[in-house]
Parts: structure tokens; sequence; C-alpha cells
């Protein structure tokens, strides 16, 4: 287990920046997942914490060793791999072994170690099999026990459960995460699922185009994103520009495009000069209106697609497009007129 | 969905194909044999006999001749393989130079056997630039005789120089087909870069190389050019040997047992590749 800290980490591919001076610190035993989309630089990052890739420029320590110039097989670090990266050629036995015979651990203790992560992970009837022979699950329990196996200082999971089934892929976080926390070992998981990331992690960093958007727990990612790219990238989001016409304390009155609000900010975000604000609500904060209820909004359903539990609006606000999840149970229709209220609280102010 | 039936119509149409494989190949060996044991033999008797056997395997020539193809056989495909692997590793890799270090590999590909035995026959002629250069770099203080040398070695150079291309293009073809993550995950576990190679590549190429070595080998196995023009003056290769009791000793029939030996030989060889393949293939 090892602290793992990056400084200013860059890289570039020819002409493409893939990280920009990122900055990172993680605990020991923490669980961190790198989410963005595609092309943000946390695969990248990631495979240079491995040592796949070497910085342009920046430091990545494990604890207070600088890693820079180590090559990969000298840095004690586990990865899952999103193609499980199994070796086709061995069996499961083997290809969890393999790490333990690279550090010349004995094989009485080898035999040992990989019986225990075997019987942990509930793969003890498959050593013999080869990799072919085994279901996705199976190959993705495999590759973890190989990883765990060789007790890393880090470990590191670039998008493992994406070739699941949605149904096996819950099953997994969850032994993934059950299993890290007993072992406690540092971990960096990537993935472009904001589901994933908001239920396995300790923190999340969010990233976009090379640079970090947000880090925080998955609760304070979800309720108070601090910019409009990680509002609207993790879950649903109305995102709203407007003035500001009187400020109360951290209680602000905001003329917006489709009203006037009024907003209870949690911090304190904006400066006293600024006269504009930008701010976030999630559909599924606001209510149908009731008597008495702040921030009242009219609008024309665009389109209501029932769901269930809920059914999710798309509707126009005095020209503006708006989209609210309510409990209500009759049906409603595109067309309606429909009133909802959106609680002071349920604003976050964004950064840009 | 209703199985579909075979019909006598679907063999007839492998016909063409199968039929040629038959009547061509199918027949030529059988012919052999059949020669090897006196029956039906090119100069009209057919009679039943061991004698064409028995002279053949008593022969200390065709014996040496056996042993040197062998020889040659295994050595050139041992050989183009260890030359090929490296340099179809550094096509995976990529980097400078490789578009015309590409096209340079490939020229031998387009000359024939025996034309490229006479173009190294120059270079590594007892005068030629490999000597030369040598004596000039102080490295030997005689010439090297590389060529008609008693060992082959002569012969073993042009066949790994004249095949290398062909090899290379299957075990390059082999090492593609290798998943990057399958390497950078060995590398993650701690392996270095002969971990690698011998637990990775290797194993992971091994279809390639195993088609590679046998094809090297049967060709080489069986050579007649370059033996003749780089080959020690004895022994002979068996194709040469077989050369030699059909047209100059007009023994077809003994020839015929010389032929079924290379014949037998090659399957057997194929057979002990696979096997080998098997058990470097294992991890134990």
């Amino acid at each position: 287990m090892a602290k793992l800290r990056i400084v200013d980490l860059t890289k570039r591919f020819d002409e493409v920046l893939a990280v920009d001076k990122l900055n990172l610190e993680v605990a020991e035993g923490e669980f961190v997942t790198l989410l963005g989309p595609s092309g943000c630089g946390k695969t990248t990052t990631l495979r240079t914490i491995a040592g796949f890739l070497y910085p342009d420029v920046g430091e990545i320590f494990f604890g207070d060793k600088i890693m820079n110039n180590v090559p990969p097989n000298k840095r004690n670090t586990a990865m899952c791999f999103q193609s499980y990266a199994l070796f086709p050629h061995m069996t499961v036995w083997d290809n969890i072994s393999f790490g333990l015979k690279m550090k010349k651990i004995k094989r009485q203790e080898q035999k040992k170690r990989v019986s225990k992560v075997m019987e942990m992970l509930g793969i003890g009837e498959l050593a013999k099999r080869k990799p072919g022979e085994l279901s996705g699950g199976q190959q993705q329990r495999v590759a973890l026990a190989r990883a765990i196996v060789t007790e890393p200082q880090i470990l590191l999971f670039d998008e493992p459960l994406s070739n699941l089934d949605a149904k096996l892929r819950v099953q997994v976080r969850v032994e993934i995460r059950e299993m890290q926390k007993r072992l406690g070992i540092t971990t960096i998981y990537v993935t472009h699922d904001q589901d994933e990331a908001l239920a396995i992690s300790d923190r999340i960093v969010v990233m976009d185009r090379g640079h970090i958007e947000q880090v925080a727990d998955p609760y304070t990612i979800y309720r108070a994103p601090e910019t409009s790219f990680v509002a609207g990238f993790i879950g649903l989001a109305n995102i709203f520009e407007g003035t500001i016409v009187a400020r109360d304390g951290n209680r602000y009155t905001v003329e917006a495009p489709f009203g006037k609000i009024v907003i209870v900010s949690k911090d304190t975000k904006v400066s006293k000069a600024s006269k504009t604000v930008k701010f976030i609500w999630r559909p599924e904060d606001m209510n149908i209106y009731t008597d008495g209820a702040p921030n009242r909004v009219e609008g024309k359903i665009l389109q209501a697609v029932f769901m269930g539990n809920i059914t999710d609006i798309f509707m126009d606000v005095n020209g503006n497009k708006m989209r609210a999840q309510t409990d209500e149970s009759r049906k409603l229709i595109a067309g309606d007129l429909i009133e909802f209220s959106i609680p002071e609280t349920a604003f976050s102010i964004l950064r840009r | 969905m209703k199985e579909k039936e075979i019909l006598p119509l679907h063999f007839l149409m492998l016909i063409p194909g199968v039929g040629f494989i038959l009547l061509f190949i199918g027949s030529s060996i059988f012919t052999t044999l059949v020669q090897s044991f006196g029956l039906f033999s090119i100069t009209g008797q057919s009679e039943f006999t061991l004698e064409n056997w028995k002279t053949i395997l008593q022969a200390r020539e065709s014996m040496d001749s056996l042993f040197f193809s062998l020889k040659m056989g295994f050595l050139s495909s041992v050989g183009t393989v260890v030359v090929a692997f490296p340099i179809a590793l550094f096509f995976r890799k990529g980097g400078t130079g490789k578009g015309i270090l590409g096209s340079i590999i490939k020229v031998p590909l387009f000359i024939p056997a025996l034309v490229a035995a006479f173009l190294i026959l120059n270079l590594i002629s007892y005068h030629g630039m490999v000597n030369t250069v040598l004596m000039r770099l102080n490295l030997i203080d005689e010439q090297l005789r590389m060529l008609n040398d008693k060992f082959g070695w002569g012969v073993v150079f042009i066949q790994i120089w004249k095949n290398l291309p062909f090899v290379l293009l299957i075990i390059m073809a082999s090492i593609a087909s290798i998943r990057d993550d399958t390497i950078d995950a060995a590398r993650n576990l701690g392996a270095g870069y002969w971990s690698i190679l011998f637990r990775m590549y290797v194993p992971l190429a091994m279809p390639g190389i195993l088609v590679s070595m046998i094809l090297m080998f049967i060709k080489a196995f069986g050579d007649f050019p370059i033996v003749s023009v780089a080959g020690p003056i004895y022994p002979s290769s068996m194709a040469g040997r077989m050369h030699i009791m059909a047209t100059i000793y007009q023994e077809w029939d003994q020839a015929a047992v010389l032929g079924v030996i290379i014949i037998v030989t090659a399957f057997f060889v194929i057979w002990a590749y696979s096997r080998l393949a098997e058990l470097v293939k294992g991890e134990g």
C-alpha cells in the first residue's frame, strides 16, 4: 500500500495534449476514480502511473519515491485491463501465479497465495482451465485475482467492467469494492460510467480535455458540481445563467431567462463584484407546484416519458428547454401546461 | 432451422480441388512408394522386391546424404526463424526505417533460388566481399572457406537469406495477433525483457513459428539448386542423390526409395515439431 502523488503531470502525443499539468494526491488505501469522456486523459494518466508511458513533464511519487524512470515491471503496481489481458496460452492457475513467479516467490508460498485468492474470489474450480474456456465474469475475476495476488502497492483498473452485461457489472463492482476495502490497497479506477464511479469510489476525479474539473467525494460531485461540465457529465442537469438583482448573504435573487428565482447557495463561490451567476439544479429536485412553494415555473410539456416510478418531462418555459422528473401519478401528455417549483437550496452555483 | 443435407452433388463440386490433389499429388506419392518396391517401374518391369531398400539403406553415400539433408533442414529452419523473429518484433514495435528495411528484406522473395545462390556465392566465396572485409578489419588472418565447405554453412547462409522474407511474413502475422494488453499485463506483473520474449512472444507466436519451421525444413531438406551450387563436394543432398541415382546410374527404383525417405522424414518432422510446440506452449 502506498500514497500516490502526481505533480504537474503533462503528457503529449504529437500535437495532442492528453494530460495537462495534472495534480493529484491519493491517500493510502483510498479508492479514487478517474471519470470523464473518451479522450479526457484518464487512461493516459493511469498508464503513466503504471509506467507504460513516461511523463513529458511532472513527477509521479509512490510514497516518497519518485517513479518517473522506474520501468513498469519494477513498480509493484497491478493493473486490471478492459480486455482482461489474460494470457491465452496459460491456465487460470498459471495466469494468477505469473506475477509471483516473476517476483521469484518460493513455490510453496506461490501455491498458498494463489489458492487463497482463488478461494476469496470463488474461482477455485477454474484452476486448470484456459481463459478461452471462461465466461466474461469468470475472466474478470481471474484478472482481479492475478492483480491482487502480488500484493501491489497500487491497484489500477482500466474500465474493467465495460465488457460485462449490466447485471454482472453491478455484481462485480460490489465485489471489487469489498475486496479493496478488505485488503486496503490504494486503488485508481478509470471509467466513463458515472453510475459506476458514484457507487464505488471514495473520491472521484472528473476530467475533461486533459485537466481536472473537480475532485470530491461522490455526494459532493453530484450535489455540488463546480463546473457546468461536471454538472452536465454526471447525472441530469438544468444549467442556466442569470443576472443577480439582489443579494442577502448567501441568498441571491436572480433574473434567469425563464423568470425570477431565489437561490440559497451552500458556499460562497460568488464574488461580490459578480453581476451574473451560472447555476444548475437536478430535474428530480423539481416538485409539482403547490401554493406558497418557492421558485414557481410554468411550462408546456414537449414530451413526457413514463418510466414506471417516475415520469421524465421535457418542457418549454418561456422559450427555454427544461427537464423535470416527477412521481406524479396522473398521466402527463405533450401539450399540457404544468407548474413546478424548485427548492431554493436545490441550486448549485458553478465556477464556470 | 433445418440442417442442410449433404448431397452427392456437393461431393462432386469438390472434384476440381480434391481431385487435383488425389490425381497429381496422391498418385505420384503412391507411384513413388510402389516403385521403391519394384512395382510399376519406369523401365516397364514390375516385380515386388526389397532389394532397392536394402541397397539404399546399406549404402554409406545415401545415409551421409540423409544426415546432411537433415542437418541442412534443421539448421536452415532454426536459423531463419532465429533471424526473422527479432526483425518481426522490430516491425511490431515500429520505428524509423521500418519502410525501407521492409522493402530490402522482401528482395530475396523475388529472386529464384539458383540466382540467389550465385549472388551469395560471390559474397561468401574465398575472395568474396565478406572475407575481404574481415581481412581488412584484421579480424581473420586468412580467408574463411564458407563456400562448398564440408559442413554446409554456405548452404545454411543462402537458405536463410533466400527464405527470410517468406518466414518473416508468417511470423510477423503471428506476432501482430498478440494483443498489446497481454504484453503490458506481463510487464505490469514484473516480467522483464527476456521473460516477455520467452513466456509471451515465443509461445503466443508458436503457431507461426511452427508453420515457418516446417515449411523451411521441407524446403531446405529437399533442396537441390542451392546445395548443388554452394554445398560440399561430398555428401550431396537427398535431392542431389536422387538426381544422381536416376539420371547418372539410371536406378529409378532406388531413386524412388530416396524419394520415399524424403516424404516420410518430412511427415515425421511435422509430427515432431507439433509435439515440440505443445511442450513449449504449456506453462509449468
